[in-house]
């Protein structure tokens, strides 16, 4: 006999959920245990009971379901690396109160400026994107609001600053979503980074970047911006607090006063970690970062 | 290909085989339930609980009527007709099995007689035709165990042709002094017969709590049953005139019988299926192994009931036929308890659940005992009931409650406060704080507990 006691539907319902009751009761220093202890399985911090759940609830009862009674299907097993990424995103998002903040930055000046350094890109045999002056016009944001350069400890009682900049940069590939990192954006000019990139890109299509890589990105950018699309909202890249989306940047009709001028704007969704960054933050965080992109020069200063 | 397929096929449709086809049934599977018996319900249902609960209730009125006089009523001479009393109990027995039809009926339960074997482990085979399936679960149950070397005699019963109500013979000689026999003893006692109970432990009911065995022991004797305990059947001999039992052990000697009833107990009937054509494991006594969830060694194939060994009674089966349906169908049951309450209906009735005395001792776990005698109960002096014993095992730290040992009328009926207080974890001040109706039997359980807090004021 032990000494645990839980009532037979108190048993029922720890095992439908995967509760070791010992181990709970373990935990709560108690004997006794109920259905209330069952909602609260830590019994302490909402980060702990939340994961505690995600733990325990496999959600069989939403996704076990006959679905060939619907009509004719077909199965195929996934990906380790996809379960793995499933797996990730799923907590980012249970862990993390995110906020999309849109915006808009006028990149013609961006643009004109690339247009300009075409020949001697061509010449050089880098492809100047626009990515690689989004990449850094962040980088430099981030120097100037070192908020967002930082992570919070898993108790959420720290946080830590850090003194590097580097980009993730979410790449499409055939087996699925990888995030390898340009190191030191702010301290790299525009070819550089340009062609860091470029072959990130194409050793992460074929599977060739290694872990070391993928990690310690300050922020990520995710560009959908070769695909289309106006506005999304990704999902924060743990442990970083903040995401960057990019869409298609359109033609619109900007009011300069007198007339309407056809203007180049770029889409842009910030996704943040409500619990480091507040609403204003980001506000000031992205006017900044769109004045960057509207006037390239303003980096330098 | 097979000949058929099943979504969720049971083989066997006694009370552990229909509840697990009519709960699959209700958790949206569809359901075969395979039996070679004419009705559903099995041994329970047939030649079993049900039929041994009819001629008990007999026995029961017979004695009544019997020691009517003692109550200044006077009902003559009971006569008994044999006849009349079989077509009763078959009649009982047939308004159940009927209603379980009805209930396999309403849940598109579709039921094949005949006699099911594995064929591999994905494949069954039927009287001749071959099923594949989803999910299997082996309910076949058990078989009295015959017992070697015993001449072949229709006059030598299994507890099937017992409870057949063949004849009253004039000596009934009962080898096994368990349950069964105790129950088939207090059958026969009552409709006439001379009966001698032979057991080979020291005790009848062995593993019941040797204070309440006593009482029960000594209640059947007054009957006029005659119990040997520490005694071996050496060897049967069959004569036209008669059958005789060689004893030896406590009582040693020749045994005259006109019929004799062997109820040592059950075996499985697993070899019946082939579970090795499938690759279950199984044990040499032929027990199918599962873990708590009835899972056998072979995925998608389920074990429940007296095919997975002792306890072999029907309520463990049914639990675990809802156990093996659920989690056939994707919830995480399990048997999640080891509180499998036993009842002899015996006169007076023996019940307990949990820890006896003897098992906490044995096992060396700290234990006290309190207990009430039902010769201080007004409700069972006042309903003819004589001696009786209210007994609870409890832990003498916490005061939980361990285990309950019951003998009196209507035993069978009270035990159920106890299995749900040792479930509920209830200590001996919860038992005696709820508040017992008086006069009742029930009332004893709550005098118990207060006799161990000593703030009994009813002896």
């Amino acid at each position: 006999m032990t000494n645990l006691v839980a009532s037979p539907s108190v048993r029922a319902q720890a095992r439908e959920q995967g509760i070791d009751l010992a181990a709970l009761a373990d935990k709560l220093g108690r004997s006794h245990l109920t259905h209330d202890d069952l909602k609260q399985p830590s019994g302490a911090g909402a980060t702990e009971a939340t994961s505690a759940i995600a733990a325990t609830d496999d959600g069989a009862r939403y996704w076990d379901i006959d679905h060939s009674q619907y009509g004719p299907v077909h199965s195929e097993p996934t990906s380790r690396f996809s379960q793995v990424a499933a797996q990730n995103l799923g907590a980012a998002n249970r862990l993390i109160p995110q906020v999309t903040h849109h915006d808009r930055a006028d990149v013609s000046a961006l643009e004109r400026f690339r247009a300009e350094l075409k020949p001697e890109a061509k010449a050089r045999g880098i492809k100047l994107t626009a990515l690689a002056f989004q990449a850094k016009a962040l980088a430099v944001a981030l120097r100037a609001f070192p908020k967002f350069n930082a992570s919070l400890s898993s108790d959420g009682k720290t946080l830590t600053f850090k003194e590097f900049v580097h980009i993730g940069i979410a790449v499409d590939t055939p087996h699925g979503l990888m995030v390898p990192a340009v190191r030191d954006v702010d301290r790299k000019g525009l070819w550089q980074i340009a062609s860091e990139i470029a072959d990130l890109a194409a050793r992460a299509q074929e599977r060739k970047v290694s872990p070391e890589e993928m990690g310690g990105a300050s922020m990520t950018i995710t560009n959908l911006g070769g695909i289309g699309g106006s506005a999304f909202t990704p999902i924060v890249n743990p442990p970083e607090v903040a995401i960057l989306g990019i869409t298609k940047a359109e033609l619109t009709p900007v009011w300069d006063g007198n007339a309407f001028q056809p203007v180049p704007m770029l889409p842009l969704d910030l996704s943040y970690d409500h619990r480091v960054i507040n609403g204003a933050e980001a506000a000031r965080f992205m006017v900044h970062f769109v004045g960057l992109l509207a006037d390239p020069r303003r980096m330098m200063i | 290909m097979a000949d058929n397929h099943a979504d969720f096929i049971v083989l066997g449709a006694g009370p552990g085989g229909y509840a697990c086809a009519f709960r699959a049934a209700d958790l949206g599977r569809k359901v075969v339930l395979v039996d070679p018996r004419a009705t559903l319900g099995g041994v329970c249902l047939n030649e079993g609980c049900i039929p041994s609960k009819a001629l008990l209730h007999a026995a029961q009125v017979l004695r009544e009527a019997r020691h009517g006089s003692d109550w200044g009523l006077d009902f003559g001479t009971a006569k008994v007709d044999l006849d009349a009393l079989r077509a009763k109990k078959n009649g009982i027995v047939g308004q159940l099995t009927s209603g379980l039809s009805a209930l396999s009926k309403r849940r598109k339960v579709q039921v094949v007689r005949g006699s099911a074997r594995f064929v591999d482990a994905q494949t069954l085979e039927i009287d001749g035709q071959t099923w594949s399936f989803e999910h299997a679960v082996i309910a076949v149950g058990s078989a009295p165990i015959q017992l070697p070397g015993w001449p072949e005699d229709k006059r030598i019963w299994d507890s099937t042709a017992a409870l057949e109500l063949r004849s009253i013979p004039k000596r009934l000689a009962i080898v096994g002094g368990g349950i069964i026999g105790l129950e088939m003893a207090t059958v026969y006692a009552a409709l006439g017969s001379e009966v001698t109970v032979i057991e080979l432990a020291d005790q009848i009911a062995p593993g019941a709590d040797a204070e309440a065995v006593g009482i029960l022991h000594a209640a059947l004797a007054q009957e006029g049953i005659t119990l040997h305990t520490s005694t071996k059947t050496a060897r049967v001999e069959a004569a036209k005139s008669g059958l005789t039992l060689h004893c030896e052990g406590a009582f040693s000697g020749a045994l005259k019988a006109d019929a004799i009833i062997q109820a040592v107990g059950r075996r499985s009937n697993a070899a019946g299926v082939a579970p090795e054509a499938a690759g279950i494991a199984v044990s040499e006594r032929g027990i199918i192994e599962v873990d708590r969830s009835c899972q056998t060694s072979v995925p998608g194939i389920f074990a429940i009931g007296d095919v997975t060994g002792n306890p072999m009674l029907a309520h463990r089966a049914t639990h675990q036929g809802h156990v093996a349906a659920e989690v056939a169908s994707g919830h995480a049951a399990a048997l999640d308890t080891d509180l499998i309450p036993s009842v002899a209906y015996t006169a007076p009735e023996l019940a307990w659940v949990g820890l006896t005395a003897a098992q906490a001792k044995a096992q060396g776990i700290a234990h006290k005992v309190t207990s009430f005698p039902w010769a201080a109960s007004g409700r069972n002096l006042a309903s003819g009931g004589d001696d009786g014993l209210t007994k609870l095992v409890y832990c003498p730290d916490t005061q939980r409650l361990l285990g309950a040992s019951l003998v009196g009328n209507n035993a069978g009926e009270l035990l159920a406060e106890a299995t749900l207080a040792i479930e509920m974890g209830a200590t001996l001040q919860d038992l005696a704080l709820s508040v017992h109706a008086h006069p009742t039997l029930s009332e004893t359980l709550a005098f118990a507990a207060e006799r161990a807090l000593g703030t009994l004021t009813d002896l």
